[in-house]
């Protein structure tokens, strides 16, 4: 295994502020992480293919971390002050957040101060449910708070401590008190010191109110309410206000950035002139009327309630209410946090005192929605079309549709969610309706990578591409629209989804092929695809040039396979230079085209050789040829053209082929008067039925010869001998010799056999040698054929025999004189087409001690018969009397001996 | 006869992998930085458990297991969308692009995105930076892997 070794260090390596990440939006506690590589690439054979990694998955742990907010960092620099007389109870408002990324329980404790003049009594915390830094009614004590992890509704929450400054107090003096937040995780906060003074002056307290209080979805209208009341010692004194006329207590409140007032404010007092100003710049201020509604927050403009008065006009007790309303805009993004305090100013007989309220938060709750549509269409009203894979996707409204697809293909459809949500937010994706057997799965936008899981996260208002890639089973087939529903849901809010439409209007095989002869195929002209007609002999075979081309969608291998009559049959050859003639060397048949990716310019050629057995009988033989997709098993839906297979047909047209064998020359002796019988076979080598005559034959000494079919039935001249096709029939030829031939006189005689066919004739000839012999040493000889090397006998006189077959001759020398002979030496030709197997010779009628010898050439003799015979070559029996070991003049065969010789032969 | 039906076990598990031409295993690991005397050095654990700020290292061995070469081979990681990018280690031979859209397309830093804006009234487009917090993907191209050939790459992303 070789390694590529790593060059240098991080090439792109970003500084990132990891605690700024970690703050943000940490991901919440238990969240998995998954990841999954993937690869593409391109295999040996120029194939594009993908593979993906195993999944990783890591999951995340909870961190601790809270805040507490106003701070106050030391018991110098308190966050918030509040005065009142004593005995009374001065009440610190504050927000306690998780920062963290899990559910935490925050133990509330308040230490006093020790920098101080006294320590305050009944110290309490409150969970102060409104927000609205006032103990109200039902409002419950707590020690600790449970909250939910950054980022959601629950992960902040208000509190008020109230505390009470023991009654005789003197006025001037003052209490530190502080709020510590300890996390179960461990991290605490500290930093929230607060002070109460004890005062004689007048003293307003200043609070605030947000409903709702808590997260505002956009569209949302808050309701601002600013109350108090002069809880100290004195009646309260006005202030004078740039651009108000006399002297009031001014409450103002900046309007949060980007909130909308849209109607006038209302406002009430217990002393005074209640008067709805605004301020462009938090400044300089006028009277608010509806024509300078509305007013958008901006960070200076503020609205406001002056409440003039002369001298000390607000009494101790007196109470006040301001409230407007504002409206979350729709484009708020979710996060977005409306906070806000007020200020009261006045004076509170010696000096001027401004007054914070308690702040209030209002985030904005996440919203989520999405809209999923035809690509780039998300919230659909899509025209157009665009290409994907293979095919146009043509868009219309919410549906994107592909008008015709093939079998065994890949449909993509290309879709663009959008988040329409007003947070960040991640979707999962789902689909419907595709049809049985049909595998759909998500890809990303690059129509490579698998998606698995929810995407995202995408942006509030933010746009994600991807892909539905169904592969169509190779089988199926349509007429009517097929439709898959695609459904981006909403995680953060899984009620919130949205769906699109895709259609596959039909489906058609996506299979086909076109077989034709060399030159034609692919062109969509099925007339011009048979091979042409081929003429040719039995026992030879024909060549039909072909081609396959894939005219269907899919890359497909296709078997070959011919229809033939009985005992044909058909190889195919694949073509490589495609020039319809066979390759050289000889490239090995096969039945499968293998893999043809479609079009003509991948056309294969091949040829089909079709072997025509022997003795097929002649005229015209239809044959076909076919090809067949290996992969589309589905022979055929009606309808549903063009087909995945193909077969083209042509015709052998086989030879009329005539033949025929008169065989074998014989050969014998008679005596004179005497009477030999020739026996040959008759043979029709040709592949129709023959009828054969046979014309007399002349002697020139007067001999008769006579032919005969069935050796009972003679006659000068045969006609109308029927032999069928590649059968024989025996010819047996009788020569019959008169007295007084002299001695060693021979004829050889020529018959002629003319075989008539339905068109042409065929002839053969043979010849019968006889010799007159002196009448005392006769030579017959007959033959038996058996079937093989069994001991059934195929012909008793060995007129037939097949190949294989056995033939046992038989040659009988009598000495039929009544004188002795000497030096008589029977011979026997090995018969051409025939293999020797085995002799053996007896004698009888000879003295005792003669002894039977064989020779293969006349010269050489042995007692023992030879094992072998050349193709040939002659068996030679002779009987020596004289004990020399050798066939000469003083061998003696009396008169009334024979020699008998067994020649076994094999048909070649 | 356990020890012997584990290695069938493996033998059976590597035939399986076998038919993959490309084996991508891919490990996730959490990266601490300790102090040694001075020098910090870092230390790669397994990453089943993280926090947020804290490092991840992807590794990913690639490998080609057929006896041939294969060419245009392209190995992608992606940046799983709870951490932000931070790294990525190139490759001898090999060009490092990056994506920022999911995937849809790579490109060598600085990456560059058309925004749309209104500037002085007028609706224009401008090619913005894309930052490398923003990548999604990081994709390695070989021109070819060797039969057999194994690469190693690395990709780090810090959790959200």
């Amino acid at each position: 295994m070789r390694r590529i070794k790593l060059k240098g260090p991080l090439a792109i390596l970003v500084a990132l502020a990891l605690i700024g990440i970690a703050l943000a939006q940490p991901t919440p506690a238990g969240t998995s992480i998954s990841n999954q590589a993937s690869a593409r690439y391109v295999d040996s054979a120029g194939q594009p293919r993908t593979t993906t990694s195993n999944q990783v998955v890591t999951v995340v742990q909870q961190v601790y971390s809270l805040t507490i907010t106003p701070n106050g960092s030391s018991e110098a620099l308190p966050g918030q002050t509040r005065s009142a007389l004593p005995g009374a109870t001065v009440y610190f408002a504050y927000t306690v957040s998780n920062t963290g990324n899990g559910t935490d329980t925050i133990a509330l404790t308040t230490p006093q101060g020790t920098a101080d003049n006294f320590n305050l009594t009944g110290v309490t915390v409150y969970r102060d449910d409104n927000c609205n830094g006032a103990l109200d009614a039902g409002e419950t004590a707590v020690s600790s708070l449970t909250l939910s992890h950054q980022g959601t509704p629950s992960s902040s929450a208000c509190v008020v401590v109230a505390a009470t400054i023991p009654a005789g107090t003197p006025a001037g003096q003052y209490a530190n008190l502080n709020l510590v937040g300890t996390s179960s995780g461990g991290p605490s906060d500290s930093d929230n010191w607060a002070r109460a003074n004890v005062t004689a002056a007048a003293a307003l307290t200043a609070n605030k109110s947000a409903s709702p209080s808590g997260p505002v979805t956009p569209g949302t209208t808050i309701t601002y309410t600013i109350f108090g009341q002069n809880t100290g010692g004195s009646a309260a004194s006005g202030v004078s206000v740039p651009g108000l006329s006399g002297s009031g207590i001014l409450i103002r409140d900046i309007i949060p950035a980007g909130l909308e007032v849209n109607s006038l404010p209302t406002g009430s007092a217990g002393a005074g002139t209640v008067q709805i100003v605004y301020s462009a710049d938090g400044t300089n201020w006028a009277p608010l009327t509806a024509s300078n509604l509305p007013l958008v927050g901006n960070g200076s403009v503020a609205v406001g309630m002056f409440i003039s008065g002369s001298g000390a006009f607000f009494p101790q007790g007196a109470s006040y209410t301001f409230s407007f309303q504002a409206r979350v805009p729709l484009s708020a993004p979710a996060g977005t946090a409306y906070t806000n305090a007020a200020t009261v100013r006045f004076n509170d007989g010696t000096q001027q005192q401004v007054v914070t309220t308690n702040g209030t938060t209002n985030p904005v709750a996440a919203s989520p929605n999405v809209a999923v549509g035809p690509y780039g269409y998300p919230t659909g009203g899509a025209t157009g079309s665009y290409t994907a894979g293979s095919y146009t996707v043509g868009r219309s409204g919410d549906t994107q549709s592909i008008t015709s697809a093939y079998s065994g293909s890949v449909v993509i459809f290309r879709h663009t969610l959008r988040n329409t949500g007003n947070a960040a937010d991640s979707f999962t994706l789902s689909h419907s309706g595709a049809p049985s057997g049909w595998v759909c799965q998500f890809l990303a936008d690059d129509l490579t990578t698998p998606l698995s899981g929810p995407v995202g996260p995408v942006s509030a208002g933010g746009d994600y591409s991807f892909a539905l890639r169904c592969a169509i089973p190779a089988g199926y087939t349509a007429t009517t629209a097929q439709t898959i529903t695609v459904t981006a849901t909403s995680q953060a809010g899984p009620t919130q989804s949205d769906s699109t439409t895709n259609l596959v209007q039909a489906v058609v095989s996506g299979y086909a092929v076109d077989l034709a002869r060399l030159g034609s195929g692919g062109d969509g002209d099925p007339s011009n695809d048979n091979p042409p007609s081929a003429s040719a002999n039995p026992g030879t075979q024909v060549n039909f040039p072909i081609e396959v081309v894939n005219t269907g969608n899919n890359p497909d291998s296709f078997n070959l396979s011919a229809t033939l009559p009985s005992g044909w049959s058909a190889l195919f050859y694949p073509d490589a230079n495609c020039d319809g003639v066979m390759d050289t060397p000889t490239p090995s048949p096969i039945t499968n085209t293998g893999v043809i990716n479609p079009g003509g310019a991948n056309r294969r050629c091949y040829i089909a050789v079709v072997q025509i057995p022997g003795g097929t009988a002649p005229g015209a033989n239809p044959i076909s040829l076919r090809v067949d997709s290996a992969t589309d098993t589905d022979p055929g839906t009606p309808g549903i053209q063009p087909a995945s297979s193909d077969t083209v047909s042509t015709t052998v047209n086989v030879n009329l082929v005539v033949g025929l064998a008169l065989d074998p020359d014989r050969s014998g002796t008679v005596t004179s008067p005497g009477t030999i019988t020739y026996t040959h076979n008759l043979t029709n080598t040709g592949n129709a039925n023959a009828t054969v005559s046979i014309p007399a034959v002349t002697s020139a000494y007067g001999w008769t010869y006579e032919l005969s079919t069935d050796g009972s039935t003679w006659s000068a001249s045969l006609s109308g001998i029927s032999v069928p096709a590649g059968g024989s029939v025996p010819l047996y030829v009788r020569v019959q010799v008169p007295g007084g031939q002299p001695i060693g006189r021979s004829e050889t005689a020529t018959l002629t056999a003319n075989a008539t066919y339905p068109s042409g004739t065929a002839s053969d000839t043979a010849t019968v040698t006889t010799t007159i012999v002196g009448g005392e040493l006769n030579l017959t000889k007959s033959a038996v054929s058996y079937a093989g090397a069994t001991t059934t006998v195929r012909h008793p006189s060995g007129a037939q025999a097949y190949p294989g077959d056995q033939i046992v001759y038989t040659v009988v020398a009598s000495n039929i004189g009544t004188g002795s002979l000497t030096n008589v030496r029977v011979s026997d030709p090995l018969p051409a087409h025939t293999t020797f197997v085995s002799a053996s010779a007896t004698a009888s009628g000879f003295g005792s001690g003669a002894q039977v010898l064989y020779s293969t050439n006349g010269t050489t003799w042995s007692t023992t018969p030879p094992t072998s015979l050349p193709t040939g070559g002659i068996l030679y029996v002779g009987v020596d009397t004289d004990g020399n070991g050798t066939i000469d003049g003083g061998d003696v065969m009396p008169a009334g001996a024979s020699i008998t010789l067994s020649l076994r032969v094999q048909v070649q | 006869m356990r020890l012997y039906l584990l290695a069938l076990a493996l033998a059976l598990l590597g035939s399986a992998l076998a038919q993959r031409e490309v084996r991508l295993d891919l490990k996730a690991f959490r990266v601490v930085s300790i102090d040694q005397g001075g020098r910090v050095v870092e230390r790669l654990e397994p990453a089943l458990e993280v926090r947020p700020g804290q490092l991840i290292e992807y590794q990913l061995s690639a490998q080609n297991t057929t006896d041939k070469p294969l060419r245009q081979v392209a190995l992608v990681i992606p940046v799983p969308k709870e951490a932000v990018f931070q790294g990525a280690f190139p490759l001898e031979g090999a060009r490092l692009e990056f994506s920022y859209d999911g995937g849809r397309t790579y490109g060598q830093p600085p990456l560059k995105r058309k925004v749309r804006m209104v500037e002085g009234g007028r609706e224009v487009e401008k090619e913005v930076e894309v930052k490398p917090e923003e990548y999604t993907h990081a994709r390695w191209t070989l021109p070819e892997l060797g039969a057999q050939q194994t690469v190693f790459l690395r990709l780090r992303a810090v959790v959200r």
